[in-house]
């Protein structure tokens, strides 16, 4: 969620959500109802969490890439008993489990608001999507109703890469509230989109909570950090990967070919 | 699995399978599977000519051979697309399904897998979480042929760019609505 939407905005957009499907029920039956206020304060109550922990990690990540970058630039590695890499190496360590303190603290609620976000979308799917729609009617809203020649609002989708976790969700409230506006097409390829998206996140921070406690266990135990292990590693790069974005390929749908041919013809025999 | 299977080919063809099934064993008996001449089309590249002569041999008792046919029209109208061949082709479906060669169901299904956005391995009168979800695979493997066949006949044939566009991209976000949905509907299971 965008802190610089006011309340009001907010509480407005809410408002044409509501009342677009209603205006278009009218005219083509029911519509798709996958984002009411509900689902869409948990889409906003993600972003805020996300934007919070993103604040309190940013910090103490950069640093854990100075330490790591030094720690490789001085040789270090096969070089541990080497007293100043034996330094280098517990502040590597000292950071990694500060980096896992401001996780602990925050994850409990960055974990209730994305799966309280995945839950009732995918309450919201299986109801409007699953169990309301036939294969028939869900390929005619994927379709919607586009006059001819004319292109489908498309959202951007697959949000996944190169962008903050609290901007994807800023982004995401942005494309609900367009969809709001447009078709239901739109909504349903939304919808999927978030929930999937939210299942993916769910299932990287149980991951990374265990991993604190492992860690966490260890630190009871003693036993201190020498280097970054590629368990830590990866731990790292899976906090990296759900809150500031990773830089691989942008899945996106194919654009139109240049020159959109208009549909002269009805067949009789179309459906 | 036996509504996903019989959804691999369109009712037109699965009457007219048999039909050349039982045409390719008895003309298999004789050391021939390819058409006799009196059932071979003409060679013209013309769509009109092709058709009438499609025409002529399905009124003349080579209804066997009806895939092929549209198999070859579809060749001779990528030789020459425009956007009036689906014109052409419905025309020639409609005659098929008033002359009883096929129903109109039949008629319909062949011609709506080339040339329409829609997807005929998309349909089913139950909801998706029972029908589609438990056989989300076959019914993706199934429109990814379909789209095949609508390259042949939006693209090739009917230079529908447009057309042939939105429909791949249907395919696409169809993928990822029913992952999404089928996941949601397992959930709901459990």
């Amino acid at each position: 969620m965008n802190p610089r939407l006011s309340t009001a905005s907010v509480y407005g957009v809410a408002a044409l959500l509501l009342a677009a499907p209603l205006l278009a029920g009218a005219a083509k039956g029911p519509a798709l109802q996958l984002f009411p206020t509900t689902v869409l304060e948990d889409i906003k109550e993600t972003g805020q969490v996300a934007g919070e922990m993103e604040t309190g990690l940013q910090d103490v990540i950069a640093r854990l890439d100075r330490q790591q970058q030094l720690y490789l630039e001085s040789k270090c590695d096969g070089a541990e008993e080497d007293p100043g890499c034996a330094r280098i190496a517990k502040q590597l360590g000292a950071t990694y489990m500060e980096m896992l303190q401001i996780m602990s603290d925050r994850l409990p609620d960055m974990e209730r608001a994305v799966n309280g976000t995945r839950t009732s979308l995918e309450k919201r799917l299986r109801g409007e999507l699953g169990l309301k729609m036939t294969p028939w009617t869900l390929q005619e809203t994927l379709l919607g109703n586009q006059p001819d020649g004319t292109e489908p609002a498309q959202p951007k989708l697959r949000g996944r890469s190169g962008l903050r976790l609290s901007e994807r969700f800023r982004q995401y409230y942005s494309l609900v509230a367009q969809s709001g506006r447009g078709s239901d097409h739109s909504l349903a390829v939304v919808a999927s989109d978030i929930y999937l998206d939210m299942e993916e996140a769910s299932v990287l921070i149980a991951q990374t909570r265990e991993e604190i406690g492992r860690a966490t266990l260890l630190e009871e135990l003693n036993q201190s950090f020498g280097v970054i292990t590629p368990e830590m590693q990866q731990v790292v790069n899976g906090v990296k990967s759900i809150l500031f974005g990773e830089s691989g390929q942008v899945i996106e749908l194919a654009g139109p070919p240049p020159g959109l041919d208009e549909m002269a013809y009805d067949s009789p025999l179309e459906w | 699995m036996s509504i996903e299977w019989t959804k691999k080919l369109s009712p037109a063809r699965r009457v007219l399978r048999t039909v050349a099934l039982l045409a390719v064993a008895a003309t298999a008996l004789y050391g021939c599977a390819t058409p006799t001449p009196q059932c071979a089309l003409s060679e013209t590249r013309n769509l009109d000519g092709a058709i009438a002569s499609a025409k002529d041999r399905l009124g003349a008792g080579c209804q066997a051979y009806f895939d092929g046919y549209m198999d070859q029209l579809l060749e001779v109208a990528a030789g020459d697309p425009d956007p009036e061949n689906r014109r052409a082709f419905s025309e020639f479906l409609v005659w098929t399904s008033e002359s009883g060669l096929l129903s109109k169901r039949q008629a319909q299904e062949t011609w709506n897998r080339y040339f329409n956005v829609k997807y005929v391995s998309l349909q089913g009168d139950y909801n998706n979480c029972a029908l589609t979800c438990p056989v989300r695979a076959q019914v993706m493997a199934n429109m990814e042929e379909e789209l095949a066949d609508k390259e042949r006949g939006l693209l090739e044939a009917s230079q529908d760019r447009a057309g042939y566009y939105r429909a791949d991209q249907l395919l696409k976000e169809t993928e990822l609505v029913l992952e999404a949905t089928c996941r949601a509907c397992a959930a709901g299971g459990r």
